[in-house]
This record gives structure tokens, C-alpha cells and sequence, in this order.
């Protein structure tokens, strides 16, 4: 490149773009050739740009769920030598008949609704305190106290709420201390216990949503409808709730969606009979007969169900929004 | 509002500060106790777990694996979101939608059904479970992440800056290159170390995708499942200082970064 650049400057006087590096770069023949000929058209400059991120897009991110729907209709997978892949809707058709399959997977979307209903009043008066009743600067400062914890890792926040409701654990003892049991309450391996845990991992995805929501709503629409005479709870359930139901929304659905599909969670905090669906289809991938297909089925049935939940919740929403603005 | 409900509000920010605060602490009081049995109370200390941790080549090399495979998948993810950004971002063409909201499509995928998804991929294209497989589906899970946020910055770019390089004649690569790529370095900072965290903290995908080799979660999860022991406190100890203090540092960069732009 150097050659070149010197080559070039025998050929025409010095330019003051020569000297850096871009300078010589856009004076350079073959960078040159290759920019006219990627920008000869708008159309083509657009492929250019778009080529890449529309085949990223396209295989990596479609590609495996398209890969798993076609793996989960067919009868065997990986296919063995001499064994020959037939079509079948069979993987689908087990799913139905046997409780041990869609008991879990009913239990799981229970389990997702009710918590994420749960994390919803535990964080609704968490972010309206601090979009609300907070200064500007200390707003931020009291946010980020509470993103400290969600920065730590799944399984390592799964393992601190073993320790606090263990048998020896915090809880107890300190029940014990106070002299309110005699023998430690078992929480662990309950659905009490996989629900605190779940609520912990998917707190903060509720209170990000709400407090944006909040926050964004101005102090005076509250001030308004108290001079019109509205109590403290007319003006929250008019004003306020109606005003934040988009963050309520899609708050609900992050976390509803984050619950479906924790694996290491309920397999640590969670019993016998608390299965949930991923523990099921985890199952297909890790026994000695492999059965990818019967897997990958069951997690298509999850898959859509979550997305139709999520779906119709949120254009529920959005008729209810509609509704009260009208 | 009166006096009685901001006080109630109040508490139950302080109660939420609790509920999150108070496990994790309890967990790394744990990893000093002496003794092998988890659970209150605490009568003695010390310090022997730590260093067994640290003395113990297999945790330390999980240590580096887990690092490795963060920087790894955070590089392509940041060259692939910024791309998608930079095509989505203020550009109108047919199937913008469609292409926006695969892009998006990782994020939404609930954990387990990506990890399998992944799986199934990977054995279709001959990726062996190991390193290169996780690598991968870290990247491909973390792009969604940057291309928002990414997105989200260049909507506040001055269109005439844009403008101003071209008329003086610089081809659209060296306009994205010196204007709009300089803009854009706090975001795509602010979202690499959000993906390494991500990278780091990962599980499902990591467990599903693992060769023998274990990532440190995958670790601790293995250990967890033999039995509790302050060793595992300590290891996990490690891995909590090492996020939360990524973290910290990264909000006070970013709003720094945020504060010199403006001014």
C-alpha cells in the first residue's frame, strides 16, 4: 500500500489527503474500484449493506426453530446408519395421550401466569415510589442499587435462595429464634420455593418496564384529576393504571416468557412434583435413547403456546388501552 | 399523595432492596464459614475455601473458558448487531418489519426451547458440542441486544453530519467508518459488556451446547447437584464479584460517555 500511495504521489502533486491514513485509503486504485463498483446503483449499494445481515437473520436466527419444527415431524433424529427418516406426526400425537407430558406443560403456564402476575405487585408500588416520590438524582442512584443483584448470574442467584430457605437455612433459624416453630418449615423442593426463586431471576424485567411507563407520565395529570375531587385510589385507577398499561404489558409478557423457559431453576429449587415442561423436554436430550424428535415437538408445542399467550394478552391490552381513551 | 401512602411506598422499596440484597449476601457469608455443613448459625471462620478454590487448576481454568467464550461470542455479536442496526435504522424498504422482528427473534425465544433449538442446529451443520457451539449460540442469542441498542443511538445522529461527509466527498465506508462509527462507540461498549455479562451468567445454552469442558455456571450447577458445600460459595462468590463489578463500571462508563456527548 505504501508503493502505491508513493506511486501515486509522482503521478499528481501532493494533496493534504495523502498524509493520513483514510486520505490514502480513498486515494488508493483498488479501494477505489471496489467502492465505485458497490455503489455503481442505490440498489446495489442497498444489497450490499443488506446481503449480510439478511443472510445472518435468515439462517441463524430463523434457522434453528425452522430446523427444530422439521426435526419434530419426522420419526428419528440424528438418523443412524441404514435407518431411514420417515414423516410423521407422531411426536405430536404422544403429547395428548400420556398425563406425564401435559400435566407439566400445564403446570408451566399455571406457574408462569400466576408469578407473573406476582412480580407485578410486588415491583407495580417498587417503580411508582421511585418514579414518583423520588428526586431525579437520587432516582438513578436508587435504580442501580437494585440492578446489582440482576447482574449476577441465574444459577448463582438460585443457589443463594437455597441457602435462604434451606432446612438450616436463614428462614428457619431465624423462625426458630423468634420462637415461632419448633421443627424448620420445608420449603425447599415446593412450588413455594421455586416461585421465590423465579420471581427473583425475573424481577427486574417487570420494574424496568413499569418505572419507563411511570416515569414518562407527567405529575400534573394526577394534579388535575385531584382538583377535580378524585380520592388518592379514583385517581390511580383512572388516571395512573390506564396511563401505564402499555409498560404493565409488555413487562408481563418478558417475564412471562423469561418463566416458561427456566431450566436450572426448578431442576435446583424445584420437587418431584413440581416438574415443568423443559425438565420434560430436557429429558428427550439427555436419556441413553436419545429422542430428539419427541423433543423438538414438545418444545414446538411450548414455543407456540407461549407466543399465542403472549399474543392475545397483548392485543387484549391494547383493546383495554383503546377503550379508556376513548 | 399523603403522608401515609409515601411512607408505605417507601417501604416497600426498601423491603425490594431486601428480598434482592439480602440472599446474596447471605450466600457470601456462607463461603466463610468453617465448617462443611451449609446453615446457620455460623460459629467460626475462614478463609481456607477461597483458597482452595483458587488452588484447585480446574475451577481456575473454567474461569478462563467462561471469559474466553464471553469475549468470543461479545465480538461477533457486536459486528453483526451493529450491521443490522445500521441497515434498519432510518432506512425504509420493503420487509423491514419482517427483517426487524427476526432480528429481535433470539430474545424471545424462552431459554430452554433456544438451547434445543441450537442443539438441533448445530448437530444439522456439524458444529460438535464445545466451545465453538456455545460460542455461537451466545452470538447469535446476544445480536438482538445490540442491534437495539445500537439502533437506539444512531436515531439520534444528525442526519447533516452524514451529509456534510459526503459532499466533501467521502465514499459511504469511510462516512460510516469516521462519523457514524465514532458516534456510536458508547452504545456498542454499553452493549458488549451487557452481552459479555450475558455470555458469562448463561447457562441453558451453555449446558445444552457444552462439550466436557464445563462452563463455571454449568460448574456450579454440577456441583449443586452433588450436594452443597461452602467450596461452591466461594466459587460462586468469585463469579458474583466479577459480574457485579463488570457492571458497575460499565453504567458509570456509559453515563459518562453519555454526559461528555452532550455537553
Amino acid at each position: 500500500m505504501r508503493n502505491d500511495a508513493s506511486a501515486n504521489r509522482v503521478a499528481v502533486p501532493q494533496r493534504k489527503t495523502d498524509r493520513t491514513f483514510w486520505g490514502r485509503l480513498a486515494n488508493w486504485t483498488p479501494y477505489r474500484s471496489l467502492v465505485q463498483l458497490a455503489t455503481a446503483s442505490p440498489r446495489r449499494q442497498f444489497w450490499v449493506l443488506a446481503s449480510l445481515p439478511l443472510l445472518w437473520v435468515l439462517s441463524q436466527h430463523l434457522g434453528p426453530m425452522l430446523q427444530m419444527v422439521r426435526v419434530s415431524l419426522t420419526d428419528a433424529y440424528p438418523v443412524a446408519v441404514g435407518v431411514e427418516q420417515h414423516f410423521t406426526f407422531d411426536n405430536y400425537v404422544r403429547f395428548f395421550g400420556e398425563r406425564i407430558f401435559w400435566q407439566p406443560f400445564f403446570r408451566t403456564l399455571t406457574f408462569a401466569g400466576v408469578l407473573t402476575f406476582c412480580t407485578l405487585i410486588l415491583t407495580y408500588p417498587v417503580a411508582y415510589f421511585l418514579a414518583r416520590h423520588v428526586s431525579r438524582k437520587n432516582q438513578m442512584l436508587m435504580l442501580l442499587l437494585l440492578l446489582i443483584p440482576f447482574w449476577v448470574g441465574e444459577i448463582v442467584r438460585t443457589y443463594a435462595i437455597m441457602i435462604l430457605l434451606g432446612n438450616t437455612g436463614a428462614v428457619n433459624q431465624a423462625l426458630k429464634w423468634l420462637g415461632l416453630i419448633d421443627e424448620p418449615i420445608p420449603f425447599m423442593y415446593t412450588s413455594f420455593s421455586m416461585g421465590i426463586g423465579i420471581v427473583y431471576l425475573t424481577a427486574l424485567y417487570m420494574l424496568l418496564p413499569l418505572y419507563s411507563a411511570l416515569e414518562k407520565l407527567p405529575k400534573s395529570y394526577n394534579e388535575a384529576a385531584a382538583d377535580l375531587g378524585a380520592g388518592a385510589w379514583t385517581r390511580f385507577r383512572r388516571v395512573t393504571l390506564p396511563l401505564t398499561l402499555e409498560g404493565i404489558s409488555s413487562g408481563c409478557t418478558l417475564v412471562f416468557l423469561i418463566s416458561t423457559g427456566f431450566y436450572a431453576t426448578p431442576v435446583l429449587l424445584g420437587g418431584p412434583s413440581t416438574t415443568v415442561f423443559s425438565e420434560t423436554i430436557a429429558g428427550f436430550f439427555h436419556n441413553a435413547g436419545d429422542e430428539w424428535p419427541t423433543g423438538a415437538a414438545f418444545a414446538t408445542i411450548m414455543f407456540i403456546a407461549a407466543i399465542f399467550l403472549t399474543g392475545t394478552f397483548q392485543k387484549l391490552m391494547q383493546a383495554l388501552r383503546k377503550g379508556d381513551t376513548k | 399523595m399523603n403522608r401515609g401512602n409515601r411512607i408505605l411506598l417507601a417501604c416497600s422499596y426498601w423491603a425490594f432492596v431486601l428480598y434482592v440484597f439480602v440472599p446474596l449476601l447471605l450466600m457470601i457469608l456462607m463461603g466463610f464459614k468453617d465448617s462443611k455443613f451449609i446453615g446457620f448459625p455460623i460459629r467460626s471462620w475462614t478463609l481456607d475455601w477461597y483458597t482452595g478454590v483458587f488452588s484447585d487448576g480446574d475451577v481456575v481454568s473454567t474461569l478462563g473458558y467462561s471469559m474466553a467464550i464471553a469475549v468470543l461470542s461479545t465480538l461477533i455479536s457486536v459486528a453483526v448487531g451493529t450491521w443490522i442496526a445500521v441497515l434498519l435504522e432510518g432506512r425504509k424498504f420493503l420487509g423491514r418489519t419482517t427483517v426487524f422482528g427476526l432480528t429481535i427473534l433470539p430474545a424471545l425465544i424462552p431459554g430452554i426451547i433456544s438451547a434445543i433449538a441450537f442443539r438441533i442446529y448445530a448437530r444439522w451443520l456439524g458444529i460438535e458440542p464445545g466451545m465453538g457451539a456455545i460460542v455461537w449460540a451466545h452470538a447469535v442469542h446476544n445480536v438482538p441486544f445490540v442491534a437495539l441498542v445500537v439502533m437506539a443511538r444512531l436515531s439520534t445522529l444528525p442526519k447533516s453530519q452524514i451529509e456534510a461527509a459526503r459532499d466533501l466527498g467521502a465514499d459511504p465506508l469511510i462516512t460510516f467508518m469516521r462519523i457514524t462509527l465514532p458516534y456510536l462507540i458508547p452504545a456498542i461498549l454499553g452493549a458488549s459488556i451487557f452481552c459479555l455479562l450475558l455470555s458469562f451468567d448463561d447457562f441453558v445454552r451453555s449446558f445444552f451446547l457444552g462439550g466436557y469442558e464445563p462452563t463455571l455456571p454449568v460448574l456450579i450447577f454440577a456441583k449443586l447437584r452433588s450436594g452443597m458445600s461452602p467450596e461452591i460459595n466461594a466459587i460462586a462468590t468469585v463469579a458474583l464479584v466479577l459480574t457485579a463489578a463488570l457492571g458497575i463500571w460499565a453504567e458509570r462508563f456509559t453515563r459518562r460517555m453519555n454526559k461528555d456527548s452532550k455537553t
